[in-house]
């Protein structure tokens, strides 16, 4: 099954056809419980544009967050192609894995996941350590990636001295701070107040539509949804729209 | 920030567990140094010059046992021998003292410092020793203690023979590993008990080290077959013996030593598990940021072993600095001149947390190796 993607996006225009940045052709992913192989993903195929926001809906247990795991290359399939940025991600052995997400892919979690005793500006360093920049060359990357989140005033501060949308703009900062082409939120917004969502999502919609990144996001709120440039739902492991 | 700060950040996150940790892993530790020392001070062979060409020769049945006078000048005619001594202890109690806090000997005073070398005594005060039978020299250690000098009388209450000994101060000695002994004449003592017939054991020099081991072997197969039979050994191999009447002292301080490294063990093995399984999700997260498994390997090591290490210095250092600022002479009553940490035991000590630090650290890195992000992430909420 597959999905074409909506034209949406800056660099997606009717005379230029759009640069696919993820792939996906017959992927599954198969579980083993016990003597039970638990199927969460069936042959789903998919192309994403570079710069789309991508929305995946579906109940629980559809496969939207073991997809996002693939995509993201923190998993891996049990059969299909999958390819990011042309790399056909599912052959790098471990170290190289750790790598490429290092360099391409920004993660956002439904509960932040800060390291509670560092910084603001720590946390989001911390892809940064594994790079080969300077701490001056570090610093100037954590400050812009945290104004552009709007917390440049909270660079400072702890985890537990923000509050939730607040830890969250910290983590879509993390997220950013290695100008990753792929930003994947896993339900980004499940543990916000309403106007935290909203300035979150927000700011996703912003990388896309301004950055030029992909954003994949998975959700069960049809409003968030609304933020993305394209919906598909998953039901079963399999795509139904 | 840099990976040590946040290796730092992270160890002390749980600031009281962090300090617990480590100060189990010093308590134990200065536990290890203090039962390593006391080992070390007992069994430590002597340092002197002379030790090595020192042999001291007691009865074969039990060192209670006195031997024969009559031996001494057969003992004299065995070749490589340059001096020989009469060595009996005596065992008094001085002043009102309820145990003997210093040693006694009965020797031969014209050749005692011929065979104990290392001993300084003043010419002029051992020409007094000599002269007068009724007199002693005294170690410097002793003569500090109890406030006591050259020319004073000391009483020693007899506790092993049925005799008490009034005895003239006539010089004090230094230079020993052990300052603390009185030596007076045997002849004293061999008048007091209106005998002369036995003596409690004969100590030697032999005229090198190369005659050392023949000189031992003529002993024993000289009194070989008769009423007293010797046994003849170097002054390191008869101490050893001597601290072996107090059973397997070795034996027993190395399975207490086994059994607080093992304990240590466990704890830091346990506590460690414990602050990664708290950080689980962290580590996860890390994953996905592309920290590697070596990476994440990395901060558990550095983390188990800088608290491992902190706690060395902490048990191993404070051993070092406690024993080296008592008086362990008066703390131990006596029984121990020294009581010294020696770098060696001190570098022990450090490799033991050393290694403690990184089989601790084994345990939770390969729980984190062999989760996945995923299933680290599922651990999460």
């Amino acid at each position: 099954m597959s999905a074409a993607p909506a034209p949406r996006s800056a660099t997606d225009s009717p005379e230029k056809p759009p640069e696919f940045i993820v792939t996906l052709r017959g992927l599954s992913k198969i579980y083993q419980q016990g003597d039970v192989n638990v199927t969460a993903l069936n042959e789903v195929s998919l192309d994403i544009a570079r710069g789309e926001f991508l929305v995946l809906m579906g109940p629980s247990g559809s496969g939207k967050s073991t997809l996002l795991h693939l995509i993201a290359g923190i998993d891996r399939p049990t059969r299909g192609e999958l390819h990011v940025q042309g790399i056909d991600i599912s052959r790098l052995n471990e170290s190289q894995l750790a790598d490429w997400r290092n360099q391409n892919v920004g993660f956002v979690f439904q509960s932040f996941n800060l390291v509670p005793v560092l910084t603001a500006a720590e946390n989001v360093e911390l892809p940064l350590l594994l790079t080969r920049l300077n701490r001056a060359e570090r610093k100037k990357l954590v400050a812009t990636a945290l104004d552009l989140v709007g917390l440049a005033d909270r660079m400072h501060h702890l985890p537990k001295q923000m509050s939730g949308g607040q830890e969250q703009r910290v983590a879509i900062a993390r997220a950013l701070v290695t100008d990753p082409q792929l930003v994947v939120a896993d339900e980004p917004t499940g543990n916000l107040d309403a106007h935290s969502a909203h300035e979150v999502l927000g700011i996703l919609q912003s990388l896309s539509r301004d950055h030029g990144k992909t954003v994949i996001m998975v959700t069960h709120d049809p409003k968030a949804a609304a933020f993305g440039s394209r919906q598909i739902h998953l039901e079963k492991g399999e795509l139904t729209k | 920030m840099t990976l040590s700060g946040f290796v730092i950040r992270n160890a002390f996150r749980n600031k009281r567990r962090a300090l617990l940790s480590t100060l189990s892993v010093a308590a134990s530790l200065f536990l290890l140094v203090t039962l390593q020392t006391f080992l070390r001070e007992l069994t430590v062979p002597p340092e002197d010059v002379g030790a090595s060409l020192r042999i001291a020769v007691r009865n074969k049945v039990s060192l209670g046992m006195p031997l024969p006078a009559r031996q001494r000048p057969l003992i004299e005619k065995i070749p490589g021998i340059a001096a020989v001594t009469p060595f009996t202890y005596f065992g008094g109690r001085f002043r009102d003292e309820e145990f003997t806090r210093f040693a006694q000997f009965a020797v031969d005073p014209q050749v005692f410092t011929n065979v104990f070398v290392d001993a300084y005594c003043p010419p002029e005060q051992l020409a007094e020793w000599f002269k007068d039978r009724n007199s002693c020299i005294v170690g410097q250690d002793t003569l500090k203690r109890y406030g006591i000098k050259v020319g004073d009388k000391m009483r020693l209450t007899g506790t092993f023979y049925p005799v008490d000994l009034d005895l003239k101060i006539a010089g004090a000695y230094s230079g020993t590993p052990d300052d603390r002994s009185v030596f007076f004449h045997h002849k004293n003592l061999d008048e007091m008990l209106g005998g002369g017939q036995t003596v409690g054991t004969w100590w030697v020099r032999a005229a090198s080290a190369e005659v050392a081991p023949q000189v031992i072997s003529t002993l024993n197969a000289t009194f070989a077959n008769t009423a007293a039979e010797v046994r003849a050994e170097t002054e390191s191999a008869f101490q050893l013996g001597f601290v072996s009447m107090w059973g397997n002292v070795r034996l027993l301080i190395g399975s207490i030593s086994s059994v607080v490294v093992f304990t240590l063990l466990l704890v830091a093995v346990s506590t460690m598990s414990m602050a990664i399984r708290e950080r689980f999700r962290e580590l996860a997260i890390l994953k996905a940021l592309g920290y590697r498994r070596r990476e994440l390997f990395g901060f558990i090591l550095a983390e188990s072993f800088g608290l491992a290490m902190v706690g060395a210095l902490l048990g191993a250092g404070g051993a070092y600095a406690l024993f080296s600022s008592i008086d362990i002479q008066k703390l131990s009553g006596g029984m121990f001149v020294f009581f010294e940490v020696t770098p060696r035991l001190v570098a022990m000590a450090f490799t033991v947390a050393a290694a403690l630090g990184i089989v601790a650290a084994i345990p939770p890195a390969i729980a984190v190796a062999r989760t996945s992000v995923v299933d680290g992430l599922k651990t999460l909420d």
